[in-house]
Protein backbone atom coordinates (compact mmCIF):
# COMPACT_ATOMS: atom_id res chain seq x y z
CA UNK A 1 0.00 0.00 0.00
CA UNK A 2 1.37 3.40 -0.91
CA UNK A 3 1.59 6.02 1.84
CA UNK A 4 -1.20 8.57 2.12
CA UNK A 5 0.59 11.69 1.03
CA UNK A 6 -2.40 13.91 1.64
CA UNK A 7 -2.00 13.61 5.40
CA UNK A 8 0.91 13.58 7.80
CA UNK A 9 2.80 10.87 5.94
CA UNK A 10 4.18 13.44 3.52
CA UNK A 11 5.62 15.42 6.43
CA UNK A 12 8.98 13.66 6.29
CA UNK A 13 11.70 13.78 7.38
CA UNK A 14 10.89 15.17 10.78
CA UNK A 15 13.08 17.31 12.99
CA UNK A 16 12.16 19.02 16.24
CA UNK A 17 13.18 22.57 15.36
CA UNK A 18 12.71 25.55 17.67
CA UNK A 19 14.81 28.55 16.76
CA UNK A 20 13.30 30.58 19.63
CA UNK A 21 15.10 28.64 22.35
CA UNK A 22 18.48 29.64 23.81
CA UNK A 23 19.63 26.09 22.99
CA UNK A 24 19.28 26.85 19.29
CA UNK A 25 21.66 29.78 19.67
CA UNK A 26 24.16 27.79 21.71
CA UNK A 27 24.06 24.72 19.45
CA UNK A 28 23.60 26.53 16.15
CA UNK A 29 26.55 24.91 14.37
CA UNK A 30 25.74 21.38 15.55
CA UNK A 31 22.05 21.71 14.65
CA UNK A 32 22.94 23.17 11.27
CA UNK A 33 25.37 20.32 10.54
CA UNK A 34 22.86 17.70 11.66
CA UNK A 35 20.02 19.10 9.56
CA UNK A 36 22.17 19.59 6.48
CA UNK A 37 23.51 16.05 6.75
CA UNK A 38 20.19 14.31 7.50
CA UNK A 39 17.23 16.53 6.70
CA UNK A 40 18.05 19.73 4.81
CA UNK A 41 14.31 20.20 4.33
CA UNK A 42 12.39 18.91 7.36
CA UNK A 43 8.98 19.05 8.98
CA UNK A 44 8.84 20.32 12.54
CA UNK A 45 5.75 20.08 14.78
CA UNK A 46 6.81 23.17 16.74
CA UNK A 47 4.90 26.48 16.57
CA UNK A 48 1.84 25.06 14.89
CA UNK A 49 3.86 22.86 12.53
CA UNK A 50 6.06 24.09 9.70
CA UNK A 51 8.72 23.08 7.22
CA UNK A 52 12.30 24.15 7.82
CA UNK A 53 14.75 24.64 4.97
CA UNK A 54 18.31 24.41 6.31
CA UNK A 55 20.30 23.30 3.27
CA UNK A 56 21.69 25.87 0.88
CA UNK A 57 20.30 24.19 -2.23
CA UNK A 58 16.87 23.79 -0.66
CA UNK A 59 16.71 27.40 0.54
CA UNK A 60 17.81 28.62 -2.88
CA UNK A 61 15.21 26.60 -4.76
CA UNK A 62 12.37 27.46 -2.40
CA UNK A 63 13.11 31.16 -1.92
CA UNK A 64 13.19 31.76 -5.63
CA UNK A 65 9.94 29.87 -6.35
CA UNK A 66 7.98 33.07 -5.85
CA UNK A 67 4.96 31.80 -7.72
CA UNK A 68 4.42 28.98 -5.21
CA UNK A 69 5.22 30.94 -2.07
CA UNK A 70 3.34 33.75 -0.39
CA UNK A 71 4.59 36.38 2.04
CA UNK A 72 1.06 37.66 2.57
CA UNK A 73 -0.03 38.55 6.09
CA UNK A 74 -3.81 38.67 5.84
CA UNK A 75 -4.45 40.57 9.06
CA UNK A 76 -8.13 41.22 8.37
CA UNK A 77 -9.00 37.82 6.90
CA UNK A 78 -9.80 39.27 3.50
CA UNK A 79 -7.83 36.82 1.37
CA UNK A 80 -6.63 33.36 2.33
CA UNK A 81 -5.77 33.97 5.96
CA UNK A 82 -2.00 33.61 5.51
CA UNK A 83 0.16 34.55 8.45
CA UNK A 84 3.10 36.40 6.91
CA UNK A 85 6.79 35.91 7.57
CA UNK A 86 6.90 35.39 11.35
CA UNK A 87 6.63 31.88 12.79
CA UNK A 88 4.80 31.66 15.08
CA UNK A 89 2.48 34.57 14.42
CA UNK A 90 2.87 37.16 17.20
CA UNK A 91 -0.06 37.09 19.59
CA UNK A 92 -0.23 40.87 19.83
CA UNK A 93 0.32 43.72 17.42
CA UNK A 94 -1.38 42.19 14.40
CA UNK A 95 -0.22 44.54 11.68
CA UNK A 96 0.85 43.71 8.15
CA UNK A 97 4.63 44.10 7.99
CA UNK A 98 4.72 46.34 4.94
CA UNK A 99 5.65 44.99 1.53
CA UNK A 100 7.70 42.19 3.12
CA UNK A 101 4.34 40.69 4.09
CA UNK A 102 2.78 41.23 0.66
CA UNK A 103 2.89 39.49 -2.70
CA UNK A 104 3.15 41.05 -6.15
CA UNK A 105 1.81 43.18 -7.69
CA UNK A 106 1.37 45.37 -4.58
CA UNK A 107 4.76 44.31 -3.21
CA UNK A 108 6.45 45.25 -6.48
CA UNK A 109 4.67 48.59 -6.65
CA UNK A 110 5.87 49.55 -3.18
CA UNK A 111 9.43 48.62 -4.04
CA UNK A 112 9.30 50.59 -7.27
CA UNK A 113 8.14 53.59 -5.28
CA UNK A 114 10.96 53.29 -2.72
CA UNK A 115 13.90 51.93 -4.78
CA UNK A 116 14.97 55.42 -6.00
CA UNK A 117 15.68 56.30 -2.36
CA UNK A 118 17.63 53.12 -1.57
CA UNK A 119 19.55 52.10 -4.70
CA UNK A 120 23.37 52.06 -4.57
CA UNK A 121 23.45 55.46 -6.30
CA UNK A 122 20.86 56.86 -3.88
CA UNK A 123 22.64 55.55 -0.79
CA UNK A 124 26.07 56.78 -1.91
CA UNK A 125 24.79 60.36 -1.57
CA UNK A 126 24.41 59.80 2.19
CA UNK A 127 27.99 58.67 2.81
CA UNK A 128 29.21 62.08 4.09
CA UNK A 129 26.30 62.20 6.55
CA UNK A 130 27.08 58.70 7.83
CA UNK A 131 30.77 59.57 8.20
CA UNK A 132 29.92 62.71 10.15
CA UNK A 133 27.54 60.85 12.49
CA UNK A 134 30.19 58.18 13.12
CA UNK A 135 32.75 60.90 13.84
CA UNK A 136 30.41 62.54 16.34
CA UNK A 137 29.54 59.26 18.12
CA UNK A 138 33.22 58.43 18.50
CA UNK A 139 34.03 61.99 19.61
CA UNK A 140 31.54 61.64 22.46
CA UNK A 141 33.68 58.82 23.89
CA UNK A 142 37.17 59.27 22.46
CA UNK A 143 38.47 61.22 25.44
CA UNK A 144 37.22 58.74 28.04
CA UNK A 145 38.85 55.53 26.81
CA UNK A 146 35.55 53.69 27.18
CA UNK A 147 32.69 53.04 24.77
CA UNK A 148 29.76 50.70 24.40
CA UNK A 149 29.80 49.97 20.68
CA UNK A 150 26.07 49.14 20.76
CA UNK A 151 24.71 51.99 22.87
CA UNK A 152 27.16 54.67 21.78
CA UNK A 153 27.64 53.91 18.08
CA UNK A 154 25.82 51.05 16.36
CA UNK A 155 22.40 51.92 17.79
CA UNK A 156 22.72 55.57 16.84
CA UNK A 157 24.09 55.91 13.31
CA UNK A 158 21.66 53.52 11.56
CA UNK A 159 18.75 55.06 13.49
CA UNK A 160 19.54 58.68 12.62
CA UNK A 161 20.22 57.85 8.97
CA UNK A 162 17.05 55.79 8.62
CA UNK A 163 14.98 58.67 9.97
CA UNK A 164 16.80 61.07 7.63
CA UNK A 165 15.92 58.94 4.63
CA UNK A 166 12.32 58.62 5.78
CA UNK A 167 11.94 62.36 6.28
CA UNK A 168 11.46 62.24 10.06
CA UNK A 169 13.21 64.87 12.23
CA UNK A 170 16.58 63.42 13.20
CA UNK A 171 16.26 64.46 16.84
CA UNK A 172 13.39 61.95 17.15
CA UNK A 173 15.83 59.04 16.85
CA UNK A 174 15.64 58.31 20.56
CA UNK A 175 11.85 57.83 20.33
CA UNK A 176 12.46 55.05 17.83
CA UNK A 177 15.68 53.52 19.08
CA UNK A 178 14.57 51.70 22.21
CA UNK A 179 11.39 50.09 20.88
CA UNK A 180 13.14 49.09 17.64
CA UNK A 181 15.66 47.03 19.60
CA UNK A 182 13.83 46.12 22.80
CA UNK A 183 10.79 44.73 21.01
CA UNK A 184 13.14 42.20 19.40
CA UNK A 185 15.20 41.12 22.40
CA UNK A 186 12.56 41.24 25.13
CA UNK A 187 10.74 37.91 25.60
CA UNK A 188 6.94 38.35 25.34
CA UNK A 189 6.43 37.01 28.89
CA UNK A 190 9.08 39.25 30.45
CA UNK A 191 8.05 41.83 33.07
CA UNK A 192 10.03 44.35 31.00
CA UNK A 193 7.56 43.94 28.14
CA UNK A 194 5.05 46.42 29.58
CA UNK A 195 7.59 49.21 29.35
CA UNK A 196 8.60 48.09 25.85
CA UNK A 197 4.94 48.33 24.83
CA UNK A 198 4.83 51.90 26.15
CA UNK A 199 7.85 52.85 24.05
CA UNK A 200 6.29 51.14 21.04
CA UNK A 201 3.12 53.17 21.48
CA UNK A 202 5.15 56.38 21.64
CA UNK A 203 6.90 55.34 18.43
CA UNK A 204 3.61 54.57 16.67
CA UNK A 205 2.22 57.91 17.74
CA UNK A 206 5.22 59.73 16.34
CA UNK A 207 5.08 57.70 13.12
CA UNK A 208 1.45 58.51 12.62
CA UNK A 209 2.04 62.19 13.36
CA UNK A 210 4.85 62.21 10.79
CA UNK A 211 2.67 60.54 8.19
CA UNK A 212 -0.11 63.09 8.67
CA UNK A 213 2.30 66.02 8.75
CA UNK A 214 4.10 64.96 5.56
CA UNK A 215 0.83 64.32 3.77
CA UNK A 216 -0.41 67.79 4.75
CA UNK A 217 2.88 69.52 4.00
CA UNK A 218 5.07 67.36 1.74
CA UNK A 219 8.78 67.03 2.38
CA UNK A 220 11.26 64.69 0.70
CA UNK A 221 11.82 61.15 1.91
CA UNK A 222 10.46 57.63 1.97
CA UNK A 223 7.30 58.68 3.82
CA UNK A 224 6.62 61.34 1.22
CA UNK A 225 6.90 58.65 -1.45
CA UNK A 226 4.44 56.47 0.46
CA UNK A 227 1.87 59.27 0.69
CA UNK A 228 2.05 59.61 -3.11
CA UNK A 229 2.11 55.89 -3.95
CA UNK A 230 -0.72 54.17 -5.75
CA UNK A 231 -0.78 50.46 -4.90
CA UNK A 232 -3.13 47.99 -6.55
CA UNK A 233 -4.87 50.96 -8.16
CA UNK A 234 -5.62 52.80 -4.92
CA UNK A 235 -4.09 54.95 -2.21
CA UNK A 236 -3.27 52.61 0.70
CA UNK A 237 -4.95 53.27 4.05
CA UNK A 238 -2.95 54.70 6.93
CA UNK A 239 -2.65 51.39 8.78
CA UNK A 240 -1.04 49.80 5.74
CA UNK A 241 1.38 52.73 5.42
CA UNK A 242 2.25 52.50 9.12
CA UNK A 243 3.10 48.84 8.51
CA UNK A 244 5.50 49.91 5.77
CA UNK A 245 7.06 52.54 8.04
CA UNK A 246 7.45 49.94 10.75
CA UNK A 247 9.18 47.65 8.26
CA UNK A 248 11.60 50.43 7.31
CA UNK A 249 12.41 51.13 10.96
CA UNK A 250 12.65 47.43 11.84
CA UNK A 251 14.86 46.75 8.84
CA UNK A 252 16.98 49.86 9.20
CA UNK A 253 17.80 49.78 12.90
CA UNK A 254 18.40 46.47 14.67
CA UNK A 255 19.95 44.54 11.78
CA UNK A 256 22.84 46.90 11.01
CA UNK A 257 23.43 47.31 14.74
CA UNK A 258 23.66 43.53 15.09
CA UNK A 259 26.11 43.13 12.22
CA UNK A 260 28.38 45.92 13.44
CA UNK A 261 28.47 44.75 17.04
CA UNK A 262 29.29 41.17 16.10
CA UNK A 263 32.00 42.24 13.66
CA UNK A 264 33.63 44.57 16.19
CA UNK A 265 33.49 41.85 18.84
CA UNK A 266 35.10 39.31 16.52
CA UNK A 267 37.82 41.75 15.44
CA UNK A 268 38.65 42.47 19.09
CA UNK A 269 39.27 38.77 19.58
CA UNK A 270 41.39 38.54 16.42
CA UNK A 271 43.72 41.56 16.57
CA UNK A 272 45.98 40.37 13.74
CA UNK A 273 42.96 40.11 11.45
CA UNK A 274 41.81 43.51 12.66
CA UNK A 275 45.18 45.06 11.79
CA UNK A 276 45.10 43.34 8.40
CA UNK A 277 41.59 44.61 7.67
CA UNK A 278 42.56 48.14 8.61
CA UNK A 279 45.80 48.05 6.62
CA UNK A 280 44.38 46.35 3.52
CA UNK A 281 40.89 47.86 3.63
CA UNK A 282 41.04 48.97 -0.01
CA UNK A 283 41.05 45.34 -1.11
CA UNK A 284 39.61 43.61 1.95
CA UNK A 285 36.73 45.73 3.27
CA UNK A 286 34.19 44.54 0.70
CA UNK A 287 34.90 40.84 1.11
CA UNK A 288 35.16 41.19 4.90
CA UNK A 289 31.76 42.90 5.00
CA UNK A 290 30.18 40.08 2.99
CA UNK A 291 31.87 37.52 5.24
CA UNK A 292 30.54 39.16 8.40
CA UNK A 293 27.12 39.23 6.74
CA UNK A 294 27.38 35.53 5.87
CA UNK A 295 28.63 34.44 9.26
CA UNK A 296 26.54 36.60 11.58
CA UNK A 297 23.37 36.77 9.41
CA UNK A 298 21.57 39.47 11.45
CA UNK A 299 18.15 38.50 10.07
CA UNK A 300 18.45 34.72 10.26
CA UNK A 301 15.48 33.75 8.11
CA UNK A 302 11.98 34.39 6.85
CA UNK A 303 8.68 32.53 6.99
CA UNK A 304 6.54 31.79 3.95
CA UNK A 305 3.19 30.15 3.22
CA UNK A 306 2.85 27.64 0.39
CA UNK A 307 0.32 29.22 -1.98
CA UNK A 308 -0.54 26.12 -4.05
CA UNK A 309 0.05 22.39 -3.97
CA UNK A 310 3.46 21.75 -5.48
CA UNK A 311 6.58 19.64 -5.37
CA UNK A 312 9.75 21.58 -4.67
CA UNK A 313 13.20 20.45 -3.49
CA UNK A 314 11.90 16.90 -3.36
CA UNK A 315 8.97 17.59 -1.01
CA UNK A 316 5.24 17.56 -1.76
CA UNK A 317 3.86 20.74 -0.27
CA UNK A 318 0.21 21.48 0.31
CA UNK A 319 -1.38 24.88 -0.01
CA UNK A 320 -1.33 26.56 3.39
CA UNK A 321 1.80 24.78 4.68
CA UNK A 322 4.12 27.07 6.60
CA UNK A 323 7.81 27.17 5.74
CA UNK A 324 10.88 28.66 7.45
CA UNK A 325 13.73 29.62 5.13
CA UNK A 326 16.92 29.78 7.17
CA UNK A 327 19.35 32.19 5.57
CA UNK A 328 21.68 31.69 8.55
CA UNK A 329 21.87 27.90 8.17
CA UNK A 330 22.11 28.05 4.36
CA UNK A 331 25.10 30.35 4.85
CA UNK A 332 26.94 27.54 6.70
CA UNK A 333 26.42 24.78 4.17
CA UNK A 334 29.75 23.07 3.37
CA UNK A 335 28.39 22.18 -0.07
CA UNK A 336 28.79 25.87 -0.99
CA UNK A 337 31.18 27.35 1.58
CA UNK A 338 34.56 25.82 2.37
CA UNK A 339 35.14 25.73 6.15
CA UNK A 340 31.72 27.33 6.64
CA UNK A 341 32.14 27.90 10.36
CA UNK A 342 35.37 29.89 9.96
CA UNK A 343 35.53 33.59 9.20
CA UNK A 344 37.76 34.27 6.18
CA UNK A 345 37.91 38.00 5.52
CA UNK A 346 39.10 37.37 1.96
CA UNK A 347 36.53 34.65 1.17
CA UNK A 348 35.61 34.32 -2.49
CA UNK A 349 32.45 32.89 -4.02
CA UNK A 350 30.54 34.25 -1.03
CA UNK A 351 26.97 34.00 -2.31
CA UNK A 352 25.43 34.33 1.13
CA UNK A 353 21.70 34.84 1.67
CA UNK A 354 21.82 37.33 4.53
CA UNK A 355 19.77 39.86 2.56
CA UNK A 356 17.35 37.16 1.48
CA UNK A 357 16.83 35.85 -2.04
CA UNK A 358 14.43 36.53 -4.86
CA UNK A 359 11.92 39.35 -5.10
CA UNK A 360 12.06 40.20 -1.38
CA UNK A 361 15.83 40.92 -1.28
CA UNK A 362 16.39 43.40 1.57
CA UNK A 363 15.57 46.81 0.10
CA UNK A 364 17.99 48.46 2.54
CA UNK A 365 20.98 46.25 1.72
CA UNK A 366 22.95 49.08 0.12
CA UNK A 367 22.34 51.31 3.10
CA UNK A 368 23.31 48.52 5.53
CA UNK A 369 26.64 47.91 3.82
CA UNK A 370 27.51 51.60 3.59
CA UNK A 371 26.68 52.38 7.21
CA UNK A 372 28.43 49.23 8.48
CA UNK A 373 31.62 50.13 6.60
CA UNK A 374 31.56 53.68 7.93
CA UNK A 375 31.15 52.52 11.52
CA UNK A 376 33.83 49.82 11.35
CA UNK A 377 36.44 51.92 9.57
CA UNK A 378 35.69 54.81 11.93
CA UNK A 379 36.53 52.57 14.88
CA UNK A 380 39.60 51.12 13.16
CA UNK A 381 40.90 54.64 12.49
CA UNK A 382 40.27 56.18 15.87
CA UNK A 383 40.29 53.30 18.35
CA UNK A 384 42.60 50.85 16.55
CA UNK A 385 43.68 49.01 19.69
CA UNK A 386 40.25 48.71 21.30
CA UNK A 387 39.54 45.74 23.53
CA UNK A 388 36.03 44.47 24.11
CA UNK A 389 35.15 43.41 27.63
CA UNK A 390 33.81 39.84 27.35
CA UNK A 391 32.14 40.14 30.77
CA UNK A 392 30.09 43.10 29.59
CA UNK A 393 29.23 41.81 26.11
CA UNK A 394 25.57 40.89 26.06
CA UNK A 395 24.11 38.88 23.19
CA UNK A 396 20.41 38.42 22.56
CA UNK A 397 19.36 35.29 24.45
CA UNK A 398 17.69 33.87 21.36
CA UNK A 399 18.34 34.35 17.66
CA UNK A 400 14.90 33.48 16.32
CA UNK A 401 14.21 36.97 14.99
CA UNK A 402 17.49 38.91 15.01
CA UNK A 403 20.97 37.72 15.96
CA UNK A 404 21.73 40.84 17.90
CA UNK A 405 23.66 42.30 20.80
CA UNK A 406 22.43 44.51 23.62
CA UNK A 407 25.80 45.72 24.83
CA UNK A 408 29.42 45.61 23.75
CA UNK A 409 31.63 47.65 26.10
CA UNK A 410 35.23 48.25 25.13
CA UNK A 411 38.28 50.17 26.30
CA UNK A 412 40.94 51.91 24.23
CA UNK A 413 43.73 54.47 24.68
CA UNK A 414 42.00 57.88 24.74
CA UNK A 415 42.50 60.19 21.78
CA UNK A 416 41.64 63.74 20.69
CA UNK A 417 38.21 64.94 19.65
CA UNK A 418 37.87 65.98 16.03
CA UNK A 419 34.64 67.97 16.09
CA UNK A 420 31.36 68.78 17.79
CA UNK A 421 29.39 66.29 19.86
CA UNK A 422 26.42 64.23 18.80
CA UNK A 423 23.53 66.61 19.47
CA UNK A 424 25.24 69.49 17.71
CA UNK A 425 26.13 67.23 14.80
CA UNK A 426 22.59 65.87 14.51
CA UNK A 427 21.32 69.47 14.39
CA UNK A 428 23.86 70.24 11.64
CA UNK A 429 22.79 67.14 9.69
CA UNK A 430 19.17 68.23 10.01
CA UNK A 431 20.09 71.58 8.45
CA UNK A 432 21.87 69.73 5.64
CA UNK A 433 18.82 67.50 5.07
CA UNK A 434 16.48 70.47 4.95
CA UNK A 435 18.70 72.89 3.06
CA UNK A 436 19.91 70.41 0.42
CA UNK A 437 16.76 68.26 0.31
CA UNK A 438 18.96 65.21 0.82
CA UNK A 439 16.03 62.79 1.11
CA UNK A 440 14.86 63.39 -2.45
CA UNK A 441 14.97 60.29 -4.68
CA UNK A 442 18.08 59.82 -6.82
CA UNK A 443 15.96 60.61 -9.85
CA UNK A 444 15.58 64.17 -8.50
CA UNK A 445 18.85 64.79 -6.64
CA UNK A 446 22.09 63.11 -7.70
CA UNK A 447 24.79 64.99 -5.82
CA UNK A 448 26.29 63.73 -2.58
CA UNK A 449 25.47 65.54 0.64
CA UNK A 450 27.72 68.40 1.70
CA UNK A 451 28.24 68.38 5.42
CA UNK A 452 30.89 71.03 6.10
CA UNK A 453 30.01 72.30 9.56
CA UNK B 1 34.57 35.27 -22.90
CA UNK B 2 31.00 36.59 -23.17
CA UNK B 3 28.95 37.62 -20.12
CA UNK B 4 25.21 38.10 -19.61
CA UNK B 5 23.03 38.99 -16.63
CA UNK B 6 19.55 37.48 -16.57
CA UNK B 7 17.33 40.49 -15.74
CA UNK B 8 14.57 38.17 -14.46
CA UNK B 9 16.94 36.60 -11.93
CA UNK B 10 18.96 39.65 -10.87
CA UNK B 11 17.58 41.21 -7.69
CA UNK B 12 20.17 43.91 -7.16
CA UNK B 13 22.48 42.28 -4.61
CA UNK B 14 25.34 44.30 -6.24
CA UNK B 15 28.13 41.82 -5.50
CA UNK B 16 29.12 41.62 -9.18
CA UNK B 17 29.74 45.36 -9.40
CA UNK B 18 31.65 45.22 -6.13
CA UNK B 19 33.93 42.49 -7.49
CA UNK B 20 34.24 43.64 -11.12
CA UNK B 21 33.23 47.33 -11.18
CA UNK B 22 34.54 47.80 -14.71
CA UNK B 23 32.39 44.97 -16.06
CA UNK B 24 28.99 45.47 -14.40
CA UNK B 25 26.94 48.63 -14.05
CA UNK B 26 24.05 49.05 -11.64
CA UNK B 27 20.81 50.73 -12.51
CA UNK B 28 20.57 54.10 -10.81
CA UNK B 29 17.00 53.50 -9.68
CA UNK B 30 16.85 49.85 -8.57
CA UNK B 31 20.49 48.74 -8.49
CA UNK B 32 19.93 45.83 -10.85
CA UNK B 33 23.00 44.83 -12.83
CA UNK B 34 23.84 44.65 -16.48
CA UNK B 35 27.16 43.99 -18.25
CA UNK B 36 29.02 47.07 -19.42
CA UNK B 37 30.03 45.12 -22.50
CA UNK B 38 29.19 41.57 -23.55
CA UNK B 39 32.76 40.67 -24.38
CA UNK B 40 35.07 40.37 -21.39
CA UNK B 41 38.69 41.50 -21.92
CA UNK B 42 41.36 39.05 -20.86
CA UNK B 43 42.39 41.14 -17.87
CA UNK B 44 38.85 41.08 -16.42
CA UNK B 45 38.00 37.42 -16.89
CA UNK B 46 39.06 36.24 -13.45
CA UNK B 47 36.99 38.96 -11.81
CA UNK B 48 33.95 38.08 -13.91
CA UNK B 49 34.33 34.41 -12.98
CA UNK B 50 34.42 35.46 -9.34
CA UNK B 51 31.27 37.55 -9.87
CA UNK B 52 29.55 34.48 -11.33
CA UNK B 53 30.54 32.43 -8.25
CA UNK B 54 29.39 35.17 -5.87
CA UNK B 55 25.98 36.01 -7.28
CA UNK B 56 23.35 34.94 -4.71
CA UNK B 57 20.71 34.59 -7.42
CA UNK B 58 23.05 32.80 -9.86
CA UNK B 59 21.97 35.36 -12.45
CA UNK B 60 25.27 35.76 -14.33
CA UNK B 61 26.31 33.46 -17.17
CA UNK B 62 29.57 33.28 -19.11
CA UNK B 63 30.26 31.47 -22.34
Amino acid sequence: MSPDLSGDDRKQPRYEFDRHTPEYRHQFEAITQEMQANCPLAWSDTHGGHWVAAGNREVFELARAAGYLSNDHDVHGERRGYQGITIPTPAEMQIQGGFLEMDPPGQREYRQALNPYLSPAAVARWLPVAAELVRACLDEKIGTGQIDFVDDLANIVPAVLTLAMMGIPLSHWSIYCEPAHASVYTPPDSPAMARVRDTQIAMFEDMYAQLLAIRASPRPGLIGALTQAEINGRRPDDMELLGVMLLLVGGGFDTTTALTAHALEWLSGHPAERDRLSRDRDTLLNSATEEFLRYFAPAPGDGRTIAQDCELAGVRFREGDRLWLSWAMANRDPAVFENPNDIDLARTGNRHYSFGLGIHRCIGSNMARMVFKQMVTGVLDRMPGYQCDPAGAEHYQTIGVIQGMRHLPATFPPGPRLGPGLDETIAAMQRACDGQRLAEPVTVRKAAAEVGL
Amino acid sequence: MHVTVDPERCQGHTLCAMIAPQMFELDEVDGHSSPVTGTVPAGQQDKVREAVRSCPEQAIAIS
